[in-house]
């Protein structure tokens, strides 16, 4: 048993999940879901979809260069089984994956960093396109008040669901 | 998933290229349908033509009803893993009276399915075997 590769995304595969599709050319492409075999289906390129492993790393949003990266590979000569290589090497795992955590955090606020003057830059840029004025609070609020002066209240307006003197809703029996 | 009147491939060198199904022989439970592994019986709806050196090489002509045996679907088939498998295409191997093949050579994949099924024969004449 080993753990493929899906052929889209590049997530790991595990045994008794996803599905392969093998060509006439005997060349098998492995799914880890149905998702991944439907964007194959659609004839889609991996490149160009933007949540696969592929794209991410063409686009430049990954590691690509590393050595962590470098111990994850497809091995086609079986090793025999030696108890101290086994706990050594589930030591080295769980170092390799702190290390590698630590270089793709460094990795991606590097990548912010640069985005971010990027981002900042064309903030400006559409400031200057729109043509909407903000106006001071303090403006805002004497215009309110000089409005509030002109508003006057009709003194007449009393309204006749209010029973007033001499008045009432109900109906007279006399 | 094949039934009556699936055409399949054939990939073997019988000199048939096309064949139709006319019936699945029954197993347990295949309900009708046949998938790799499942004899059928069919109708050569295509073959290869008959010339004076090669006619040595070709068995069948078109008309002939014959024995085949699946060896790829286009529909996923279950491995005991739990993954699923399906083929580009439809195809068989002809066989004659005593369940042997028709042919000598095969020419394609063939599903890992058969050698389960108790085709080895036809897995190891196979060039590739997924």
């Amino acid at each position: 048993m080993r753990i493929e590769k899906c052929y889209f995304c590049s997530k790991s595969v595990y045994p008794g999940h996803g599905s392969a599709f093998v060509r006439n050319d005997a060349k098998v492409f492995r799914f880890c879901t149905s998702k991944c075999h439907k964007n194959f289906k659609m004839k889609r390129n991996p490149r160009k979809v933007r949540w696969t492993k592929a794209f991410r790393k063409a686009a430049g949003k990954e590691m690509t260069i590393d050595s962590t990266i470098e111990f994850e590979k497809r091995r086609n000569v079986p090793v025999r089984y030696d108890r101290e290589l086994v706990q050594t090497t589930v030591k080295a795992m769980k170092r390799i994956a702190e290390i590698k955590q630590r270089r793709e955090h460094a990795f991606w606020k590097n990548r912010m960093a640069a985005s971010r003057e990027k981002l900042r830059a064309h903030r400006k840029k559409t400031v200057e396109k729109t043509t909407v004025r903000l106006v001071e609070p303090m403006a805002v609020e004497s215009m309110e008040e000089r409005v509030r002066e002109k508003i006057k209240v009709h003194a007449k307006s009393r309204s006749a669901l209010i029973p007033g003197e001499g008045r009432s809703m109900g109906m007279d029996i006399d | 998933m094949i039934g009556l009147k699936g055409t399949l491939n054939i990939i073997d060198n019988s000199g048939a290229l096309l064949v139709e199904c006319v019936n699945v022989l029954k197993q347990k439970v295949n309900n009708g349908w046949g998938s790799v592994g499942d004899e059928i019986v069919c109708v050569i709806k295509k073959a290869r033509p008959i010339t004076g050196a090669a006619s040595n090489a070709i068995k069948v002509r078109r008309g002939d009803v014959r024995r085949a045996v699946i060896v790829r679907t286009r529909k996923p088939v279950r491995r005991p893993d739990g993954r699923f498998v399906r083929f580009d295409d439809n195809a068989a191997v002809l066989l004659n009276n005593k369940r042997e093949m028709l042919g000598t050579r095969i020419g394609g994949v063939v599903s890992a399915d058969l050698r389960m099924k108790g085709w080895g024969k036809i897995v190891s004449l196979a060039p590739k075997v997924l």
